[in-house]
């Protein structure tokens, strides 16, 4: 089996089981593109490749798959950010290419993506980006070009690139007091709490809502 | 362009009488000024605040403006129509539900870039406004310039830079006023949401305060907020919306309410780009802000928040407390007012058996019989002297402290130094304000809880204000009596106290459903507040306070002097008695003073006061009287609160949870007790 339709499978059995859905005939209706000419043999097939395990008509990854399926679902939602956020290519062509680059980013590559990107935790629609390597990490040969507030410099001005929050109505409270991608800020304290200005506005958020928001310095 | 009219059919008939009045509605940011205006257009001063939240009532005044009357109502600040909150969304309803209104949009120029996001949502639901740019000064100080003829051009509507508090502006403002016309901005969102738009607009029913397109804007960004609008269409429309819906939010990853504040924001830069230009910035307000950020410093903001509690401790807590109540109680209401209020009835009420029962029999001293008017537990005597002079002036002074506080801008600078605290308790450091407020008096503090944007905030708030915040009533009788114990009997009160509120915050966080709000909070600039402004705030303040707070003392009064006449009380003591003197090892008067304090908090800590008062006095206070006081001080305190507050919860938050956190606060504070008085006979 191709090495791009090994990788579509696993990544769909991943994305499927965070939806809590398991049955082998999901996976195959919901794999993308790559998967050409997919059937219920390939299961048979991973299986036999150690990267799957079969249980009547439910399939579940094993820790081979599972560290191969996290290794694509990182590639294409770090991607995602990337093109999204950073390059502000449009909803369409965004995943596409991320369906594109998940095959094809090296291992080197995706953590300088990630670094660059500040370690986002959710992609654009708000699912987690499996953590590599170089998160949580404190060594940082790459200068990252987003960081979360917390990591950013007191005092400097930055773009926000994107605001990756745990609840979504905190996005549209923050959007009233003007807080989206696109606008400036500064930093002006940590602690007790955040404390940000954005022209003449000043506001204090918790700690938490800060490391939600994550900017380019400009 | 001719404004639409609010005439009544009766009105067109006789056109010569005195036209019918119009309406202006006043919306705008928050702290930019509205209210202030809103004074000066008036003539009426009205609650001006810094705190979101604190304005919640809408207030009406009159005006005459071009020789035609104008009813005028100020709105709670908002910063969209798509509400986020409880005050957003009457300022929505409003605008929905007035009609033949004008609107007039209150903006900080210096701020220009929010005004407008809530400028063009205005000219999305084709209100006819206008906009006073106000603080326009402020904004010239710092460098920036609006081009205010663009800005009107674009707009389609009158743009009028204003300084309310020196009423500039004010002339040119009411005379814009009767020609306040809807806008001509309109911002084009994604081809997406257009066709969602195209869609929903025509399902909608015409009229209305607010344009269809507007609403079905609302609609789209899923405002469940408008349920009540749509349940008057048909049930297939309702669902064109629901289906046009789902559709438009499948093509963004994001909520769909927050895309359309993006593009609408996009929009809003450009227009803000294109009249805005920022020059050099004069020095002028720099302190202001060096001080502002001062004050939540992680370091420097220590020292300044003990300064600031200090100043209002001296104020509140030694000159309202202690010298005016000390003044009102004995020199205005016992020495003079209840003689004479003794004297006046027996004068004009003829016959003796009625004198008896409202004043007592003659000769008798009034804490020694029970006369309705004036006696031990009499309306007059007890009720009235209670809910004037003892908790008015606490709360008077606390309502300028608090006032002052709020104009100067630093009320939310102090809930960023605490909300650390407050967020183990499951709440964010605006609670601060009616924990604050509770040392004052628990039952204004507990109406103040609709500050706290989730019911769950609320509920834990309300909770540890009658648990563990002594009010200012009781406060002064327990500082009294603390000031007998040794420091060691003293670090345990205050440790049993601080540790149950900590816990129980932090328990209830758990156990109660739902999550906590965010802490986000705009930090206005600090300002010197103006003497005039506090005095009428705390005035318009009072008033709410003898109009809400003061007839529930009477009540409890009313219900004390019951109890008493038919026996219930010496009932009461009875059944309490097994537990005030098994459980707690007190002695049996306690029982007494423990049921009194749920009628008057400060009787409570008052009667235990007079039992150890001789000990006291001769300095021969036993360890067992140490403990003893203690552990009655540490009950009494978390002790069930007074019935005022008790009914204010009820009228808040609902007899259920009023009579849950009745239920569980009783046995907690003998709990509490009787944990202390184990553990001290132990360790202490």
């Amino acid at each position: 089996m191709q090495e791009r339709k090994i990788e579509e499978l696993l990544e769909t059995v991943f994305t499927e089981r965070e939806k809590g859905r398991d049955d082998a005939a999901g996976v195959l209706a919901r794999a993308g593109d790559h998967a050409e000419g997919k059937s219920e043999a390939d299961f048979a097939e991973l299986e036999a490749m150690g990267l799957l395990r079969r249980d009547g008509a439910r399939v579940a990854l094993t820790g081979e798959g599972e560290r191969r399926a996290r290794g694509v679902v990182r590639r294409h939602r770090l991607a995602e950010r990337l093109l999204k956020d950073l390059l502000d290519v449009a909803e369409g062509a965004m995943e596409s290419q991320a369906c594109e680059f998940e095959h094809s980013l090296s291992a080197e590559v995706t953590d300088s993506v990630c670094t660059l990107l500040g370690h986002p935790p959710t992609c654009p629609h708000g699912e987690p980006i499996p953590p590599g390597p170089c998160c949580g990490t404190t060594q940082r040969t790459l200068r990252p070009l987003v960081t979360g507030l917390p990591h950013f410099e007191m005092g400097a001005t930055g773009r926000i690139v994107f605001i990756a929050p745990k609840f979504h109505d905190r996005m549209d409270r923050l959007a009233a007091l003007g807080v989206i991608p696109g606008s400036t800020v500064r930093l002006h304290q940590r602690s007790p709490s955040y404390v940000i200005e954005l022209g003449e506005t000043t506001i204090a958020l918790d700690p938490e809502i800060a490391g939600e928001i994550f900017v380019k310095r400009i | 362009m001719t404004p639409r009219a609010a005439t009544a059919p009766a009105d067109r008939l006789d056109k010569q009488l005195v036209p019918e009045p119009r309406t202006a509605i006043l919306v705008g940011n928050p702290n930019v000024g509205k209210s202030v205006l809103f004074g000066a257009l008036t003539g009426k001063y009205v609650t001006v605040s810094n705190y979101p939240g604190t304005t919640v009532e809408v207030t009406r005044g009159h005006a005459t403006i071009e020789g035609r009357a104008w009813n005028v109502m100020d709105t709670p600040g908002t910063n969209g129509l798509t509400p986020m909150s409880e005050d957003e969304q009457a300022t929505r309803d409003i605008l929905l539900r007035e009609v033949g209104y004008a609107c007039l949009q209150v903006c900080d120029t210096k701020n220009l870039r929010r005004g407008l996001l809530l400028t063009v949502q205005l000219a999305e639901a084709g209100v006819p406004f206008l906009l006073a740019l106000n603080m326009a000064d402020e904004a010239a100080s710092r460098g920036i310039h609006v081009d205010v003829e663009a800005l009107a051009k674009s707009l389609g509507v009158d743009v009028v830079p204003t300084v309310a508090v020196e009423r500039k502006g004010l002339a040119q403002l009411q005379a814009a006023l009767p020609a306040a016309r809807p806008s001509s901005f309109a911002v084009r969102y994604d081809p997406a949401i257009e066709e969602g738009l195209a869609e929903v607009v025509p399902l909608l029913p015409p009229g209305g305060g607010l344009a269809p397109r507007a609403v079905a804007l609302m609609l789209l960004a899923g405002d469940d907020s408008l349920d009540g609008r749509i349940a008057g269409l048909p049930a297939e429309a309702r669902e064109r919306v629901a289906e046009a819906r789902r559709r438009v939010s499948a093509r963004y990853p994001e909520s769909l309410r927050f895309v359309i504040s993006k593009q609408r924001l996009a929009a809003v830069d450009r227009l803000h780009d294109a009249v805005v230009t920022r020059g050099a910035r004069s020095a002028g307000s720099d302190f202001g802000k060096r001080l502002g950020a001062w004050s939540t410093h992680p370091i420097w903001g220590v020292p300044i928040l003990a300064a600031v509690l200090l100043a209002a401790y001296e104020f509140v807590g030694v000159l309202g407390a202690r010298v005016a109540v000390d003044f009102m109680e004995y020199k205005v209401f016992y020495d003079r007012l209840v003689p004479w209020t003794q004297a006046a009835v027996r004068w004009l009420v003829p016959w003796q058996a009625a004198q008896r029962f409202l004043v007592g029999p003659a000769g008798v001293p009034f804490r020694e019989h029970d006369g309705f008017l004036v006696g031990r537990y009499g309306l007059f005597s007890m009720g009235l002297s209670y809910g004037m002079a003892i908790v008015l002036p606490i709360v008077a002074t606390f309502f300028v402290a608090f006032s002052v506080l709020e104009d100067s801008g630093y009320l939310p600078r102090l809930a960023v130094m605490v909300n650390k605290l407050f967020k183990r308790m499951g709440l964010n450091g605006k609670a601060v304000l009616p924990m604050v407020l509770g040392l004052g008096c628990d039952t204004m503090a507990t109406m103040t809880a609709r500050i706290m944007e989730t019911r769950k905030e609320r509920i834990i708030v309300t909770l540890l204000l009658a648990l563990a915040i002594p009010c200012s009533a009781q406060m002064a009788v327990i500082l009294a009596m603390a000031a007998s114990l040794s420091p060691g009997a003293l670090a345990w009160f205050g440790g049993a106290l601080l540790g149950t509120l900590v816990l129980v915050g932090w328990l209830a966080a758990k156990v109660l459903p739902g999550r906590g709000s965010d802490f986000v909070l705009e930090l206005p600039p600090l300002r010197i507040p103006q003497a005039g402004n506090v005095a009428v705030k705390t005035l318009a303040r009072i008033e709410w306070y003898l109009r809400e707070a003061l007839p529930l003392f009477l009540v409890g009064t009313l219900l004390l002097w019951g109890l008493d006449r038919v026996g219930g009380l010496v009932v009461l003591q009875r059944v309490a008695a097994p537990v005030v003197v098994g459980v707690l090892h007190l002695p049996k008067e306690a029982a007494l003073a423990f049921i009194l304090g749920f009628l008057r908090r400060d009787y409570a800590a008052a009667g235990l006061f007079l039992h150890y008062e001789p000990f006291i006095r001769a300095g021969t206070l036993t360890r067992e009287m140490q403990i003893q006081i203690t552990v009655a001080l540490v009950t009494l305190t978390l002790f069930i609160p007074c019935i005022a507050n008790f009914f204010m919860i009820v009228k808040e938050r609902g007899w259920k949870t009023g009579l849950a956190i009745a239920g569980f606060i009783v046995p907690f504070a003998v709990g509490v007790g009787a944990t202390v008085n184990v553990l001290m006979r132990w360790l202490y």
